[in-house]
């Protein structure tokens, strides 16, 4: 076939892979060549040349007049939904505007007659075979199904014959993690294009076509393995895919959402604290471009366990001469006692672990200038990524803050010769081996970690709780060098005070 | 705080007093021989006579079960998020495997209902919500209880078989 005439070429500009969410702008000299535009409801936008027309939307904030199901900016274009289709002026049909390139001087309308009646007979299709059981699913509330139906969808549905059954994929455990209902399925392939492309592990295929289509994990034995299936949970469009961890513990019109930061490795990934009534329920990612895309790993999604924990330490602790036990106390008692023993040691040491925030690493450091020495400690080693997504070995999040303000690592002989070691760690640091000296500990500890602590012979003299990342303001400088600051997402409800108070017991001085 | 004497003027009738206490005597003996001679009674014999209600009364709730005695109710929050007085509390759970007979409609179940009557302005939202008619109000309006706690009715409390509409 040498031959052939029959030759493929490639499009002059590559599309591009992933969605920006900024506006683009023309150079403003007037010998460089301007942008081109295109004009979205009678109005015209700028864009990047290789811009399909929903990127041009997602550019400008018009993501709510074009529904989709398939299409999801932080990965490849599929065009399967239909969902997304337009009418652009001289084309013969409705375009899907999620795969069609933009053109300068395109005129698109997203809410015309034609392009509603194309969405609504595309959700009457979708509804065709959905169950309906919002009552029991947990998407009900945040469900791109239900919105849409609500916004395009049929009234009624044409459809008189019996739903489609998937009677062994109706409540499967794909992992641990993740359940799959498939009978409440659309079909976008969001999930299988998710393990393919971003997270690279190919766990997911869609079996036989058709009818009959239906997910199932590559090798049913393993079933998920990828790190990242939270996510899969998250932007599945329906209630398909659920996260095990947040099902049926509350439904998502009861949450309020509030901005943090996850704290569960040194990548700091932006998330959205899901609480009811101060008591978190889920952690979610939000998208930042320069961190953590749309993406959060699981490990960090659970986190949350150690802050909701009903182990976890909310009230000061003093240890007992006469019982020889850590017993609780008011803050009173606990910072005359605490006070007394660092005035009396000779010689101390302030560990403090990489959780802390950089303005905490700041107090400590000037609270104990002249008395003692402090060592930041994260007990993970250097810092390397674990894959090419976003997991980090250093499980801690702010290694770089602290040693941007000056403070030096923890050597192993650092901690002998002294006779007061004061640990201070929100719950993400490792301990440091402490043996023979006191022990004041300071920050997010559970009730598990105090009692190993005394099994293996350490003197805890105090413990003293603080509050945890969620439940302060800060910052933190991740991995790449990146400073992030946050405000407080929920309000702490135990005894656990704010840093500054808590040095302030600790060197008697009012901060 | 200050004091004010208020005088009023009493007619002369009013200050002999007799006049009145005749007049509301006279109404108790007509009712009284009304109702001897008339039956033209107005109240009931209350235990063992008992007014007619309306079929549209609402009265206790009750959650209405199955033909194995499980409650329809699927702990979908929704009487929750549209009771106005805020007077039920659920809390969900999965169904055990083992249990679940149903299949996915079932999955999910109430692992405690509660409702607390004395909050109840028994306006029926939950019933309007509720997309399983599980949870139902009857025409019992013998809801007397002892003790507040005793006004808190449980799963246990609610669920009974249901023949009609209370």
């Amino acid at each position: 076939m040498s031959n052939s005439s029959f030759e493929i070429t490639m499009p002059k500009v590559d599309l591009n892979y992933t969605s920006a969410k900024t506006p683009v702008h023309s150079d403003p000299n007037p010998e460089a060549k301007p942008l081109p535009k295109v004009t979205i409801d009678g109005k015209a936008y700028e864009f990047k040349p290789g811009d399909t027309i929903m990127q041009v939307a997602e550019r400008y904030n018009l993501h709510e007049d074009i529904p989709r199901y398939c299409y999801h900016p932080g990965m490849p274009i599929a065009g399967t939904c239909r969902m997304c289709t337009v009418e652009v002026e001289k084309a013969p049909k409705l375009m899907t505007s999620c795969s069609t390139p933009a053109g300068d001087g395109m005129v698109v309308h997203t809410r015309s007659e034609k392009v509603l009646k194309s969405r609504n007979g595309v959700m009457d299709f979708l509804l065709a075979n959905h169950p309906l059981d919002c009552p029991v699913c947990d998407k009900a509330g945040e469900c791109e199904l239900q919105d849409y139906t609500f916004e395009y969808g049929p009234q009624e549905s044409n459809f008189k014959e019996e739903k489609r059954v998937f009677k062994e994929a109706t409540t499967k455990k794909l992992s641990d993690k993740v359940t799959l209902n498939m009978n409440r399925c659309v079909h976008c392939e969001r999930c299988v294009r998710f393990t393919d492309d971003v997270t690279k592990t190919n766990d997911l295929v869609m079996l036989n076509r058709g009818w009959h289509k239906e997910l199932a994990a590559t090798d049913e034995k393993v079933g998920l393995t990828n790190d990242y299936q939270g996510c899969l949970t998250d932007f599945c469009p329906v209630g398909a895919l659920t996260f095990n961890d947040f099902r049926f513990e509350k439904r998502v019109w009861f949450l309020d959402k509030k901005p943090s930061l996850c704290d569960g490795c040194s990548k700091g990934c932006n998330i959205e604290v899901h609480h009811d009534k101060e008591i978190v329920q889920r952690y979610m990612p939000i998208y930042n471009e320069k961190v953590n895309g749309h993406w959060m790993c699981d490990e960090g999604r659970l986190s949350y366990h150690t802050y909701a924990d009903a182990d976890r330490i909310v009230s000061p602790l003093v240890h007992d001469q006469a019982s020889g036990r850590l017993a609780s106390t008011n803050w009173e008692t606990a910072s005359q006692v605490v006070n007394a023993k660092v005035k009396s040691a000779t010689k101390t040491l302030v560990v403090l672990g990489t959780d802390a925030t950089t303005e905490e690493g700041m107090l400590v450091k000037g609270a104990f200038a002249n008395r003692a020495e402090v060592k930041y400690h994260s007990g993970f080693g250097d810092n390397k990524a674990l894959d090419h997504l976003l997991r980090q070995s250093d499980k801690t999040p702010n290694t770089n803050g602290l040693k941007a303000i000056g403070l030096s690592p923890l050597a192993p002989t650092d901690i002998n010769g002294n006779d007061l070691v004061i640990v201070i760690r929100q719950g993400r640091a490792r301990l440091p081996k402490v043996e023979g000296q006191d022990v004041i500990l300071v920050g997010v500890y559970s009730r598990e970690e105090i009692e190993t602590l005394k099994t293996s012979n350490v003197r805890v003299h105090a413990v003293l709780p603080s509050l945890a990342t969620i439940e302060k303001d800060g910052s933190f400088t991740n991995c790449d060098g990146h400073t992030q600051s946050f405000t407080a997402a929920v309000t702490h409800r135990g005894k656990s005070l704010a840093m500054p108070r808590i040095l302030a017991a600790l060197v008697g001085e009012k901060r | 705080m200050g004091t004010i004497n208020v005088s009023r003027k009493y007619t002369l009738a009013q200050k002999i007093y007799l006049y009145y206490i005749i007049k509301g005597m006279l109404i108790n003996l007509k009712r009284f021989f009304r109702g001897l001679f008339l039956q033209e009674n107005w109240t009931i014999q209350y235990p063992e006579q008992r007014r007619e209600y309306s079929q549209r009364f609402r009265g206790a709730h009750f959650i209405s079960v199955d033909k194995n005695k499980t409650e329809n109710c699927t702990a979908c929050f929704l009487c929750e998020t549209v009771c106005p007085a805020e007077c039920i509390h659920i809390i969900a759970e999965e169904r055990p495997e083992d249990e679940n007979t149903y299949g996915v409609w079932k999955e999910k179940k109430p692992a405690s209902f509660d409702i607390d009557l004395l909050r109840c302005c028994f306006c029926g939202f939950c019933e309007e919500a509720c997309p399983k008619d599980a949870i139902k109000l009857s025409r019992d309006y013998e809801m007397s209880v002892a003790t507040r706690d005793e006004a808190i009715f449980d799963l246990n409390h609610l669920k009974r078989e249901v023949k009609g509409r209370g």
